[in-house]
C-alpha cells in the first residue's frame, strides 16, 4: 500500500501523481484495487477528469 | 469576490508571440477588474492527444480574483480567439502560492537537458564512491542486525519460560 500513499494536497497539475491511478489504457483505477480512501478517491477521479480536458493525461490509447 | 485558477493552452506556432498575448490577457482582466496573483508561464508541452491537428501547446496557469458575473464577459471574448487551444477556468477556495507541479517540471527538464552534457562524467565518479561506500555500511548494518537478532531471540525465550512457570503454579 506504501505505493499508493497520497501527499495531504494534490491537484490536477500533479500529473506524475495521477497517472498512478490509471491504467494503461487510461481508465480510472477503482479505490478497491489501490486501497485509497473514498474522499481522496473523489478527489482523484475529480482532477483526473480537469486533467485529461487538458490533455495532460490521455482519456484513451486509442487517440491518432 | 471569488477567487479562479485559469489554464490556457495557445497554439504553438504562435510562441514567438506569447508575450503580446499575456499583455493583452492581464489588459481583458484589468477591464473586468480582476487582480492577477500569480503568472506561470509553463512553455510548451506535449499534448497527450491532438487537439485541433496539434500535437504541442504553449501552456499558461493564472492565479486570479475578480466577479464571477465578470467571468462570464471574459470567456466570451477567449472562445473566439484563435490562438488559444482549449482554455479552463476553476473556481478555487485558496490560491497555494506555490509553484505548481507542471512548473517545476519543465524547469527540470530545461535544466537537465543543460546539465547532462557537463554533469554525465561527474555522475559515473560519483556513483561508484557511492556504491563503495554502501558496501562497507552494509556489512557493518549486517553484523549488527544479527547480533540484536540473537539478544531478541534469548530474550523471547527467557519470556517463553517464565510463561510456562506460571502456568505450572
Amino acid at each position: 500500500m506504501s505505493k499508493y500513499e497520497l501527499p495531504k494536497k494534490f491537484d490536477y497539475k500533479d500529473v506524475n501523481l495521477l497517472k498512478e491511478f490509471i491504467t494503461e489504457t487510461g481508465k480510472i483505477i477503482p479505490a478497491r484495487v489501490t486501497g485509497v480512501s473514498a474522499s481522496n478517491q473523489r478527489k482523484l477521479t475529480r482532477y483526473i477528469k480537469i486533467a485529461r480536458f487538458l490533455a495532460l493525461i490521455p482519456y484513451t490509447d486509442m487517440h491518432n | 469576490m471569488k477567487k479562479y485558477e485559469t489554464v490556457i493552452i495557445l497554439n504553438p506556432n504562435l510562441s514567438s508571440k506569447v508575450e503580446t498575448f499575456i499583455k493583452e490577457f492581464e489588459k481583458l482582466l484589468k477591464q473586468h477588474s480582476f487582480s492577477i496573483n500569480k503568472m506561470e508561464d509553463i512553455g510548451r508541452r506535449q499534448l497527450s492527444y491532438s487537439i485541433n491537428n496539434h500535437n504541442k501547446g504553449h501552456y499558461l496557469i493564472f492565479n486570479i480574483e475578480g466577479d464571477s458575473l465578470q467571468l462570464i464577459d471574459i470567456e466570451n471574448k477567449i472562445k473566439y480567439n484563435e490562438s488559444i487551444i482549449r482554455h479552463l477556468f476553476i473556481s478555487v477556495k485558496e490560491h497555494s502560492g506555490e509553484d505548481s507541479q507542471l512548473l517545476i517540471d519543465s524547469k527540470n527538464k530545461k535544466s537537465d537537458s543543460e546539465d547532462i552534457k557537463e554533469k554525465g562524467d561527474e555522475k559515473k565518479e560519483s556513483n561508484i564512491k557511492k556504491t563503495k561506500k554502501e558496501e562497507t555500511t552494509d556489512e557493518e548494518k549486517s553484523s549488527k542486525d544479527n547480533k540484536e537478532e540473537e539478544q531478541e531471540n534469548s530474550d523471547e525465550i527467557t519470556k517463553e519460560e517464565s510463561k510456562e512457570e506460571e502456568k505450572d503454579e
